[in-house]
């Protein structure tokens, strides 16, 4: 196989939103339109249109290009419509229009026998595995309309044989391979397959020419003669067995393999492919023989050839059982109303063929949709065929309850405390570089550990904000955080209360404060539980506060920000002015002389000191210069300081001292 | 823009809140009006909670070590990579104390192993929540008005939702929730915002609930997502950095 047209993501495409990582394995599936059509009489619309009928019914597109659609098809849905026929199933059912010829309808006929194939499967590994040897094909070009279809989904034409697998699973669904069978050695007449575990240290170089070397958790497709390895079974076919001009006779393998396995082996290779996503995604071991009369019929078309046998091995059938609903469940769940029409018009377009028993729908499902399950899934399969649209908007029942528990609104009030006293509140990272609770997988050598405290992560803020402090006009630092951490392997929630502060007598400032806080909290939270963790941190257990009978003050305020406003990364340059001015000046005067005549890249300007002395009065203000875009220089910003002290000293009375 | 946060009582000018708690505040607050209660639970969490009992296949690819964060020396516990497990404990508490009906929001830090850029990161905040009650009173039609309401007051009276289908293993039926943002002076555009639908009942069983009994929605979707939609904020690196220069990157307006 080669090229890829579809492949398998996660997360990314939703940014920050673990519901999406959760689940959202999805197969990003190339869908061409001109493939589509081969499936209905009724010209499709544009695809525009097949691409909002998709989105608010069946797949997110991900994006469409000419007539191509490039869809995001998730788990549930791609055990069945990882293919064109299952995709134009459900535009037939969305858009109600038949298809034309439906192949997973069309029953398979009895095969001829062989003796001449001999198959052993690992029974554990293996659900189902249909084989064929078919003789005296001529490899070639494929025909044009084969070239063209593959060409539409992005993939190469390699010869008529390839492109013939390569088309009936695209098409249908079923991955396959097919093998120059002249180049396995056979046992006396007998082409002797056996699907078993790799040994450690087997290796293969497959299709691609990538040389792999196995392990005994990875399956393999060999030569029962030989030993030989000849395909990474579910994987890729190998290289020496790979279909040439010269080949005449095929061993074809239509396998349906072990979802879970095939996964890990996966990825323990590095290796994905359209084989190993679709099973992953555990299409029905039913379809292997759909699989092999389609491929069959193609290459007799466009190869030649007969077939000599089928040998068909099923070890795990999928039972599949039937479900039943009703229209009242469906209302229930949806919350709209949908009738018993409503109910049979959902089901005959998706051709989901059911009995009407009393006021249950009992539904038997096709065996390609193992999807349906339970009644809520033919909820939803009701629902979304009809489109959620139906579903209109309606309030829940009034039902009293407390938005904030006693304890949340005690955090809340402490959060209102700090604020108040001055303290801004930061998050932190989590994970740093020691603890006691280690991960197996870490990002990086410092996120090693769940933090077991505060502490580590507060010292990194303050060797972060502790020389920003004129950008917010304070004197010193103060901030908090409320979070969890693990002491001892512990998970507590704590408050972690820091303070800096620098220059003379910093020491007894620093635990002063402290002091200060730590009595202010533990009035409010009516119990000591303070304990100081490093010389600028005090860190409080708010884990249980149950025994206390502290009322919270906290009511619900509501503050409200602007949008944000990016910050310069680009150090500022401080400059101080002070000014003499006339009894009776207003600070916002000299505020507004400096902010007029400072220029643009004055970030803050901040009056620090005023006092009256013989009928004058004196102002200092701090101006902090910084740049979006570059560091400034000294010489730059006094340009801006002289046009400000002399428009302060052209005012009438005023003198910059 | 005039900064109205002035001097407090004690001569000291007034900090400011981690916008986290500004919008969460918020959120609440609407919630808090639909008669949801908020709640939580620990953030290294049991394998149980966060995967099992919500339906997650023993070999899905999301338990795999490369998505998510597991403990060296204690198996089973994981750093919870959703704060849905916070519902699976509430609807246990359903089932012991006979609570027939149950709204909750769960905003809570969450983990991903994954590497960080403007728009990824390996911790953040999931804004979760559940309705239940018994079977026809919490529909899909509530689930949307509950979102509905949500959304015009927290983004503005043009905001308005649809719901595409989807697919998680812990809801059934499944369904995205866009909505329609008009920025001041922009023009509008659908988003993206969460993952919802009407909770498995493979779900309730597990928290020891009868499915023919209750019935309810769930959603989760990221807190930093909607604040960066909301407030214009083009890096998530910057809400756990530490920096307050992001704390002032805002003004706070009365």
């Amino acid at each position: 196989m080669c090229g890829s047209s579809i492949r398998e993501t996660s997360a990314s495409i939703t940014v920050l939103n673990n519901w999406h990582d959760i689940s959202y394995r999805f197969v990003l599936m190339k869908i061409s339109r001109q493939w589509l059509q081969r499936y209905f009489e009724k010209p499709l619309p544009g695809v525009a249109a097949l691409s909002d009928a998709s989105t608010f019914h069946a797949f997110e597109v991900e994006s469409t290009d000419g007539e191509l659609l490039d869809l995001k098809v998730l788990p549930d849905r791609a055990g069945y419509a990882l293919s064109h026929r299952g995709v134009a199933k459900e535009f037939s059912a969305i858009l109600s229009i038949p298809l034309k010829r439906d192949p997973l309808r069309e029953s398979v006929a009895p095969w001829p026998a062989t003796d001449r194939l001999a198959i052993k499967t690992d029974s554990g590994y293996v659900l189902r595995h249909t084989g064929a040897l078919v003789t005296g094909v001529k490899v070639g070009p494929s025909p044009a309309w084969l070239r063209e279809l593959l060409e539409s989904v992005g993939q190469r034409s390699i010869n008529n044989i390839v492109d013939a697998t390569n088309f009936v699973m695209l098409d249908i669904g079923q991955p396959m391979h097919a093998f120059d069978s002249g180049k396995i050695a056979w046992s006396e007449g007998i082409l002797k397959i056996d699907i078993r575990k790799a040994k450690n240290g087997e290796t293969i170089t497959v299709l691609s020419g990538e040389k792999y070397t196995l392990s005994d958790s990875m399956y393999v497709i060999a030569d029962g003669t030989s030993g030989e390895l000849l395909d990474i079974a579910g994987l890729k076919g190998g290289l020496a067995s790979g279909i040439t001009e010269e080949t005449t006779d095929l061993f074809i393998s239509c396998g349906n393999y072990d979802g879970t396995l095939i996964r890990k082996m996966s990825q323990a290779l590095k290796l994905s492919t359209d084989a190993s996503q679709r099973y992953q995604n555990r299409p029905s071991p039913e379809l292997t023989a759909y699989g092999m009369r389609e491929i069959l019929a193609l290459l007799k078309e466009v190869a030649g050839g007969e077939v000599a046998g089928v040998v068909d091995i099923y070890n795990t059938k999928r039972p599949m059982k039937s479900v039943s609903v009703t229209a009242q469940k469906i209302s229930e769940v949806l919350g709209s109303d949908y009738s018993d029409n409503d109910i049979v018009g959902a089901l005959k377009r998706l051709d989901l063929s059911f009995e009407k028993k009393g006021g249950e729908f009992v539904v038997t499902p096709p065996f390609e949709r193992s999807d349906i399950t339970i009644p809520e899934d033919l909820v939803e399969e009701v629902g979304r065929i009809i489109g959620y649209d139906r579903v209109k908007p309606a309030e829940l029942p009034v039902l009293s309850a407390v938005p904030f528990t006693r304890h949340r609104a005690l955090i809340e009030a402490v959060r209102e405390l700090m604020v108040a006293e001055g303290y801004n509140e930061v998050s932190t990272y989590s994970m740093v570089e020691n603890g006691d609770v280690e991960l197996t997988s870490p990002l990086a050598d410092d996120k090693k550990y769940l933090r077991t405290g505060l502490t580590l992560g507060h010292e990194k803020a303050i060797a972060l904000n502790s020389t920003n402090l004129p950008l917010f006009d304070v004197p010193d630092l103060r901030m908090f955080e409320v979070g969890h951490v693990w002491p001892q392997g512990k998970e507590k929630f704590v408050l972690g209360v820091t303070y800096w502060v620098s220059g003379k007598g910093a020491e007894e400032k620093i635990s002063a404060e402290l002091k200060r806080m730590r009595e202010k909290l533990e009035a409010v939270v009516g119990k000591k539980v303070g304990a100081l963790e490093s010389p600028n941190t005090i860190q409080f257990d708010m884990h249980d506060l149950t025994d206390t009978n502290a009322t919270p003050a906290f009511t619900q305020t509501q503050e409200k920000l602007s949008s944000f406003r990016p910050f310069s990364v680009f150090p500022f340059v401080l400059r101080d002015i002070a000014v003499w001015t006339p009894d009776g000046t207003a600070a916002d005067r000299v505020r507004d002389v400096i902010r007029s005549n400072a220029g643009e890249l004055l970030h803050r300007c901040d009056m620090f000191d005023t006092f009256s002395k013989d009928g004058k009065i004196s102002y200092a203000f701090r101006l902090v210069f910084q740049s979006m875009e570059r560091t400034l220089s000294d010489d730059e910003v006094n340009v801006h300081m002289k046009t400000v002290t002399d428009a302060l000293n052209e005012k009438e009375g005023w003198k910059v001292r | 823009m005039k900064n109205v946060s002035g001097n407090t009582s004690n001569g000291v000018r007034a900090g400011r809140f981690h916008p986290h708690t500004v919008a969460l505040r918020e959120i609440a607050g609407i919630f808090g009006r639909m008669g949801f209660e908020i709640a939580g639970g620990p953030e290294l969490e049991d394998e149980f909670y966060n995967f099992t009992a919500l339906n997650v296949p023993p070999d899905h690819p999301a338990r795999d070590m490369q998505d998510t964060f597991w403990i060296q020396g204690m198996p089973g516990k994981v750093l919870r990579t959703h704060t849905t497990s916070v519902t699976l404990h509430s609807l246990e508490r359903m089932a012991k104390e006979g609570i027939p009906s149950m709204r909750a929001l769960n905003p809570g830090k969450v983990f991903r192993n994954e590497a960080t850029d403007m728009t990824h990161e390996a911790q953040f905040y999931q804004i979760d929540g559940f309705a239940a009650g018994p079977p026809g009173t919490v529909t899909l039609a509530h689930l949307k008005g509950t979102f509905d309401r949500f959304y015009r007051e927290y983004l503005g009276p043009a905001a308005k939702v649809r719901f595409r289908p989807s697919f998680f293993p812990f809801t059934e039926p499944s369904v995205e929730i866009d909505v329609w943002f008009e920025p001041a002076g922009k023009e509008g555009r659908w988003l993206e915002m969460s993952g919802a639908g009407m909770l498995h009942p493979r779900v309730f069983e597990n928290a020891g609930l009868d499915p023919k009994k209750v019935q309810g929605f769930a959603f989760g979707g990221g807190l930093e997502r909607l604040m960066m939609i909301k407030y214009a904020i083009p890096d998530v690196r910057l809400f756990h950095s530490g920096d307050l220069r992001f704390n002032y990157g805002f003004e706070q307006l009365a």
